[in-house]
């Protein structure tokens, strides 16, 4: 057991200094920031002092060695554009990004799978495809459009929701809304199959037989049986979330890691791309790494190495 | 039936009293991102000095027409070519309470010139190469020569306290700073907000406000849905089509500024066919300013015939443009064989692609072979200022502003030889620019640019396209003048009775 997990976490530490390292080799193809930060009336020489004081005019070696030395150090270094600790910066727009994956997470699951259920349950029922209609609407409408529209109705002609920011639950409800339906649609689908495939089995077949309500039946033996792919889904879906929420944030004006991670990538600033890379980096690979111990707590036959 | 629209517009008057009260004591702004700095010697951007420029005090500012004016300077007076003597004025304090001194001016002053602190506004303040307490209210600055457009950079530079900047250090100053200016800052919360409350103990107006909340709102269309909401009382940077949806709407209002930016078209003249001067005039003739003006813009721009614009100091009244004539465009091309070179158009998305996609569209009617090379900011930059002159790109679509409003400010970049980003090289025109730069003596200074405007338009170095017009969405009962240089002064606003 140790030595599988020591194996695992080697493995773990490689990968992390492989996004590192593409991260910090990829920004730099991409050109040069110190352009950015000057005004349109810098010299050449102001722009060379920048660059200098910026530490961007040593050879990409040094540069590389100096970043890898900081990020042992767990050092991750200043913004170029406001001159403050990335970490600094990450934190204080952390907590936004992840109170939108909640609440899109929340709409998603809340409607996505009650939705499913119906459309697998009353499969042969006419208004299923008018729903099933409805959901793919959903899904396909560009958030930057859809996201605008509900702010013109619910924030400008009705007045009953903050047409944007941040600072309290109402502010909430729309970006979650506008980014949960991408995800609404996806957890109606899968709980649509799921239910399905359990509808067909034989001890949905006999509990039917024994005289069971559908009502019940929903209840105690349907859903629990075919959440285990929904629940499987979810980790994909949070990391779609988090990726998704760019458009959103930017439309709804949520300070979250989306809006910064465009913004800093515009400007250049690859201190603060590298630490939000790092973190997306470092969340993937630790619950991977949580995965596959738990499994292996499950199937021996992993850690043994000889199963799947 | 008749009930309805009686009731419709009870909630209407109650909404709108709502936001007028509401409105009294705060005021909130929409800006397009938060602020990168607030601290005003070091982040140099219209969210950054949008915000600051309310906490600090300047040397000197510019009234609602432009003229320079007191502000920490009540007097300046040049003594020699190189020397220029500031009367600190008396009686203003910090928000900390400490008096602002004449050493709070040369702290800054000399923290904003020390390349180790790596101001990006380096370039506008690097000619000043002393500053001195020489008496009980007076500063001396010195110039690495004679240096005409010092005052006009004066107007951008903040006086910080000396004692709380080497106090607390750069990051906590930044974090919470401290200035003399009308408000005072009460916090910034990251990515949201800034929030700003009156100083009561201002030397001069401070405007109607109570508070003053700076929100980053990234989309122009949430920006006019908050102002329509009332969730926003002023908004910034607006195009003409979203103008227009505020016009039409009750409660607010559209602020238009006719700014000191200028579009112009750059023309690389080291690199042939467009080392012809007879082929440049063509590109030029080939251009409908107009129709780019009213049919693309459409916000009020104006076109120009020089690389100035009447908020300039330098700007020659009565210059007409190169007339557009696309037949005997289309004739020069023909017959000076133009249109075998392909041409490189290298632009980013920043710049309005509606503008690029048009001068392109244009000059291929003319015959030319234009390509549009679309990059990303950094890469447009790294190829505009490429070493050799004769890299930079063929054509190019730009806006510029000096913030200084001074010719010399957006004529010497773009023109002389010696710039990162001229595509020129004319020793006569270098030595009218020279002069320009640094004669003390406004009416010689006048006579160079005349001459320069004349050169320019003959030998159709660059085409100048139009004066940028800044568009802002504003409550009906928000009074501001909106001025050239783009500022947001609160203090220069009020609510209307």
């Amino acid at each position: 057991m140790p030595l599988f997990l020591l194996k695992r976490l080697g493995q773990a530490l490689v990968a992390i200094f492989g996004v590192m390292t593409l991260v910090f080799f990829i920004q730099r193809l991409t050109g040069d920031p110190t352009y950015l930060l000057v005004p349109e009336t810098a010299t050449q020489e102001d722009i060379e002092a920048m660059r200098a004081s910026l530490g961007l005019d040593q050879p990409l070696l040094v540069q590389y060695v100096a970043y890898l030395w900081d990020m042992v150090r767990l050092d991750f270094g200043r913004s170029y554009v406001q001159n403050v600790a990335v970490t600094e910066i990450i934190a204080s727009r952390l907590p936004y990004t992840l109170q939108l994956a909640g609440g899109a997470l929340l709409v998603a699951i809340v409607v996505g799978l009650p939705v499913g259920l119906a459309l697998a349950i009353w499969r042969r029922h006419r208004g299923t495809n008018l729903l099933m209609g409805l959901v793919l609407g959903a899904q396909s409408m560009p958030t930057f459009w859809s996201g605008i529209l509900m702010i013109m109705i619910f924030g400008v002609w009705l007045g009953w929701l903050p047409p944007s920011g941040s600072g309290s639950l109402a502010h909430l409800v729309m970006p979650s809304i506008a980014l949960g339906l991408l995800s609404m649609a996806t957890y109606a689908r899968i709980a649509r199959s799921s239910v399905l495939d359990e509808l067909s089995k034989d001890y949905i077949r006999s509990a039917r037989a024994r005289g069971v309500g559908t009502g019940r039946m929903v209840r105690t033996h349907l859903l629990r049986n075919s959440l285990i792919p929904v629940i499987s889904i979810s980790a994909l879906e949070i990391s779609q979330l988090l990726a998704g929420a760019v458009i959103v944030e930017t439309v709804f004006a949520w300070p979250g890691l989306g809006q910064l991670t465009v913004q800093s990538v515009q400007s250049r600033d690859f201190v603060v791309v590298q630490g939000i890379v790092l973190l997306g980096a470092f969340v993937t690979i630790s619950v991977n790494l949580i995965a596959d111990i738990l499994y292996s707590v499950v199937d021996p036959r992993i850690r043994k190495g000889d199963g799947p | 039936m008749i009930g309805r629209p009686i009731a419709y517009g009870v909630v209407l008057a109650g909404l709108m009293t709502a936001h007028g009260a509401m409105a009294q004591d705060e005021i909130t702004v929409n800006l397009v991102n938060e602020p990168s700095s607030l601290d005003p010697h070091q982040q140099w951007n219209p969210d950054s000095y949008y915000v600051y420029r309310n906490i600090f005090d300047n040397v000197v500012t510019r009234d609602d027409d432009g003229e320079i004016v007191p502000e920490i300077a009540t007097e300046w007076e040049q003594v020699s070519d190189t020397e220029m003597v500031l009367t600190i004025r008396d009686g203003v304090t910090f928000h900390d309470g400490e008096p602002l001194t004449p050493e709070d001016v040369v702290y800054s002053v000399e923290r904003i010139t020390d390349p180790e602190f790596g101001s990006p506004q380096l370039g506008q303040f690097n000619s000043i190469t002393g500053a001195e307490v020489t008496g009980e209210h007076e500063v001396t600055l010195t110039t690495d020569g004679a240096y005409p457009v010092l005052l006009a950079q004066l107007v951008k530079l903040s006086v910080v306290p000396e004692h709380v900047v080497e106090e607390v250090g750069a990051d906590a100053f930044n974090a919470s700073p401290v200035g003399s200016g009308p408000y005072a800052f009460e916090a910034w919360n990251r990515g949201v907000d800034v929030t700003l409350t009156r100083n009561a103990d201002y030397w001069g107006e401070t405007g109607p406000f109570e508070t003053a909340v700076f929100k980053a709102v990234p989309d122009a269309a949430t920006r006019v849905a908050n102002l329509r909401a009332g969730t926003a009382d002023l908004i910034v940077s607006l195009d003409s089509d979203l103008a227009l949806q505020v016009e039409n709407q009750p409660g607010v209002k559209v602020l238009t500024a006719p700014t000191e930016r200028v579009g112009f078209m750059g023309m690389n003249t080291t690199r042939p066919p467009l080392d012809d001067p007879q082929v440049r005039r063509a590109a030029a003739m080939a251009i409908d300013r107009e129709g780019i003006v009213q049919g693309i813009l459409a916000g009020g721009e104006e076109a120009v015939g020089q690389l100035a614009t009447p908020a300039h100091f330098g700007y020659v009244e009565g210059v007409e443009p190169i007339a557009y004539d696309p037949d005997e465009a289309a004739r020069i091309v023909e017959e000076t064989g133009a249109g075998d070179t392909p041409m490189e158009f290298a632009t980013s998305p920043v710049f309005d692609q509606r503008i690029v996609q048009a001068i392109q569209q244009m000059l291929t009617d003319a015959g030319f072979d234009v390509s549009i090379s679309l990059t990303d900011m950094s890469t447009y930059l790294q190829s505009a200022r490429a070493p050799e002159r004769t890299e930079r790109p063929f054509l190019s679509f730009g806006r510029w502003s000096c913030a200084c409003q001074d010719v010399d400010g957006v004529q010497f970049p773009l023109l002389h030889s010696s710039s990162s980003w001229s595509r020129v090289d004319d020793p006569e025109l270098d030595a009218l620019l020279e002069t320009g730069r640094s004669s003390l003596d406004d009416d010689e200074r006048l006579e160079a640019y005349t001459q320069v405007q004349q050169i320019v338009q003959d030998n159709a170095y660059i085409l100048p396209l139009y004066q940028a017009v800044a568009i802002y969405g504003a409550a009906e009962p928000l009074q501001w003048q909106p001025t050239a240089n783009e500022s947001l002064f609160l203090n220069r606003m009020d609510w209307s009775e």
